[in-house]
């Protein structure tokens, strides 16, 4: 078993997790704001006032692409000391969107096809974010980004508990960065009109060495939530909460549990929009927000559906046992 | 955690597509022959650069490989994906309804990175208003492994994509390790998958890192890469269930390690990557002196080679295994680039002969590793260390051997 010791949520609420519980036990939507260079009728709720380069520092933030900022500060704020036990996994859905197409629309207008500002060129990687999180906190451990899309945060889940498992790290420092930008509003329009951003970690141990009072048990990981229900020995109606990733994701699993399990904790994505990666790590954190002290089972979904005919994407799924609140 | 059994795992199935090669026959050939795949791109309009080789795959038809996935549905690398694994299925005498609850993972650089320049093109052109939502679809780096899953039609698999750039391909077949090694899964597909993108291709030439003729990795006169394309899937399962099917083995997986140098985003930490070399052998419980090949990340960049080498000596000391660089007949295949050398080392392993670094003339001093120049060799290499460095300081090493 593999335990939730600490959590860490940069989110349209604030820089820190206590604005996030407050927030979402009292499921009070977040800003929005309609970017004038969005899509027509998109709305987007950002993390406020953030900004990279006031919060971190010029030092070492020269290029730096809002995710990666985003990042930096979701793992800051999960406190903690780290070395080479310590591991990095981080999802993502394409790194930094903007940063990518800025450095190609640069090759296409610039005289010189190669004329491109080289202090941007570490984030066109989906890694960097990942990468940078490691230098700025000393983390020299397994460094991982994994490009789930709204899925990532559970496959990150599963990746971080296989690194436990074989020893590959005493600590993993698992969670998503997504940023907002115009150009992923554009990208995302026909999936969304509603796009929000953010960074949320989780710190994990093993249950046998870990080093703080857990917070949560993951108790199963896998694709359906019938699947992990089964590997986890949980029945439908022992479930305290179902955290899907969207309407629709609630809609498919609701003939399993009952309707109090379905609404006891709110979908971030109605309150905040869509924050792509970060969306199942955000539905862990409003999970140990809203949990008391007794423990509860606890349900997360995730899809990331490729493509606007959507058949072919990937689905995840996770049983934990939420013990307490800490935020 | 205690640890109830741990599995063997083995390589039984090669699916390749690479600049010098389709299917694993043909790519062993080339790899015996030192070919080399280098090309003038044709990807993206190269107007403006001094110089635009590349090692891209000549003649793809997805439709050869897919019979599920409409392939226009698909990226290029997540085409590569699917082809690699159907390949790589098809190798090791399997059907798609062996691989039920298989776990796949797919390790990529840019992903849909290709197609991502066709929307910034699009949008240069007539605005984002008109992006076309099946190109936009296409640029999905998740749907590199979903790709694979779609055309297996693999329900209840696990998939993911991991972006851990240039390294990406080790990361796949680590992950796709430990999965089988204790006991989530049975069976696996696992590599990488890249195509050839302006974006990347525009990041190393701005950075001086593009070679204008050849890459010759440890070379004294090397001056950089050649983008290249390809993908690499390796069909892994426990040792049990291929005695059981008496399937052919290549080679056992024996372990890998993970690190990050913590340092600078785009150069190699020499200690950092002797570490990630350490951790490796360690994990495979390994001794130094029982490698008997290194598949060097070997990209050609005057950085890296002297870093690996000087890393290579850290670990090994003054007498360290040879040390090949494909790269040289592949060019940098970035996210496929690793899982390409693994599928060579697999090779290697099988049947008996060491692939060369071509285009060599002058080892560097600052690289004083025997690099088997120019010519493969007749060997038994039953330990082979394959090792990946990343941008973001992402390193990968894993260690394959023969099966006994």
């Amino acid at each position: 078993m593999i335990d939730i010791t600490a959590w860490s949520a940069v989110s349209p609420y604030g820089l820190d997790a206590t604005s996030f519980a407050a927030a979402v036990r009292a499921r009070r939507p977040a800003m929005r704001w309609a970017d004038p260079a969005g899509p027509p009728g998109t709305v987007a709720s950002l993390v406020p006032g953030f900004d990279q380069r006031a919060l971190l520092g010029r030092k070492g933030t020269k290029g730096m692409d809002r995710v990666t900022g985003l990042a930096i500060t979701a793992v800051g704020a999960l406190g903690g000391a780290h070395n080479r036990d310590t591991a990095l996994v981080l999802g993502t859905t394409g790194g930094s969107v903007r940063s990518a197409m800025n450095l190609t629309r640069a090759s296409l207008t610039a005289e010189r096809p190669y004329d491109v500002d080289p202090a941007t060129i570490p984030s066109v990687v989906m890694n960097c974010a990942a990468g940078h999180c490691a230098i700025w906190h000393g983390i020299t451990g397994p460094n991982t980004t994994i490009a789930g899309g709204r899925a990532a945060g559970l496959l990150c889940l599963a990746y971080a508990r296989r690194l436990l498992r074989a020893g590959r790290a005493s600590t993993v420092l698992c969670g998503a960065a997504e940023e907002y930008s115009a150009e992923r509003s554009w990208l995302a329009r026909h999936d969304t009109g509603f796009v929000g951003e953010g960074a949320a970690m989780l710190r994990l141990e093993s249950s046998h060495a870990r080093t703080a009072q857990p917070l949560a048990t993951v108790l199963a990981v896998g694709t359906t939530a019938d699947e992990v229900l089964e590997r986890a020995g949980v029945r439908a109606d022992e479930v305290w909460a179902v955290i899907a990733g969207s309407e629709a994701e609630r809609d498919a699993v609701a003939p399993l549990f009952g309707s109090g399990a379905l609404e006891r904790v709110p979908l971030v994505a109605e309150l905040a929009g869509d924050t792509g990666a970060v969306s199942a790590v955000f539905g862990i954190a409003a999970a140990l927000a809203v949990a008391g002290d007794t423990p509860r089972f606890t349900v997360v979904t995730a899809a990331e559906l490729a493509g606007p005919a959507g058949p072919s994407g990937a689905t995840a799924a996770a049983v934990l046992r939420v013990n307490a609140a800490q935020a | 955690m205690v640890i109830s059994r741990q599995n063997r795992v083995v390589v039984t199935g090669l699916g390749v597509l690479s600049s010098i090669g389709t299917g694993a026959a043909e790519f062993e050939a080339a790899l015996r022959a030192g070919r080399e795949g280098r090309a003038q791109l044709k990807a993206f309009d190269t107007t403006g650069f001094a110089h635009s080789y590349g090692c891209p795959v000549r003649d793809f038809d997805p439709a050869r490989w897919l019979r599920r996935t409409p392939p226009d549905e698909l990226s290029r690398a997540a085409q590569f994906a699917a082809a690699a694994s159907r390949m790589a299925i098809t190798d090791a005498n399997l059907t798609d309804d062996d691989l039920n609850n298989a776990h796949i993972a797919i390790g990529t650089t840019e992903g849909g990175g290709h197609e991502l320049d066709q929307l910034t093109a699009a949008t240069l052109a007539n605005g984002p208003e008109h992006l076309d939502p099946n190109l936009i679809a296409k640029t999905s780096a998740a749907a590199l492994s979903t790709a694979v899953v779609r055309e297996l039609n693999l329900a209840t698999a696990q998939s993911s994509t991991i972006a851990t750039a240039c390294a990406a391909g080790n990361y796949a077949i680590g992950d796709a390790f430990d999965a089988i090694r204790y006991g989530e899964a049975e069976i696996a597909l696992c590599g990488g998958a890249e195509a050839i993108a302006r974006k990347t291709f525009t990041v190393f030439y701005r950075l001086g890192l593009i070679a204008p003729d050849h890459c010759r990795p440890f070379d004294i006169a090397r001056s950089g890469i050649l983008t290249a394309e390809g993908a690499a899937v390796l069909l892994l399962e426990t040792f049990d269930s291929a005695r059981r099917r008496g399937a052919k083995i290549y080679a056992e997986v024996l372990g890998y390690g993970l690190n990050c140098d913590a340092a600078l985003p785009t150069a190699p930490t020499r200690d950092s990557v002797a570490d990630c070399m350490r951790r490796a052998l360690a994990d495979a419980s390994v001794k130094k002196d029982e490698v008997d090949l290194i598949v060097a990340h070997g990209t050609g960049t005057p950085a890296n080679d002297s870093t690996e080498a000087g890393a290579i000596r850290d670990v090994y000391g003054d007498s360290p295994p040879q040390a090949t660089g494909l790269k040289s007949m592949l060019g940098h295949a970035m996210g496929a680039a690793s899982a390409l050398g693994a599928a060579a080392a697999a090779l290697a392993i099988a049947h008996r002969f060491v692939p060369p670094t071509i285009n060599h003339r002058e080892t560097d001093p600052a690289c004083a590793i025997d690099c088997v120049p120019n010519q493969a060799r007749h060997a038994e290499p039953r330990i082979v260390q394959n090792n990946a460095f990343a941008f973001g300081g992402n390193n990968a090493v894993v260690i394959m051997g023969r099966h006994t």
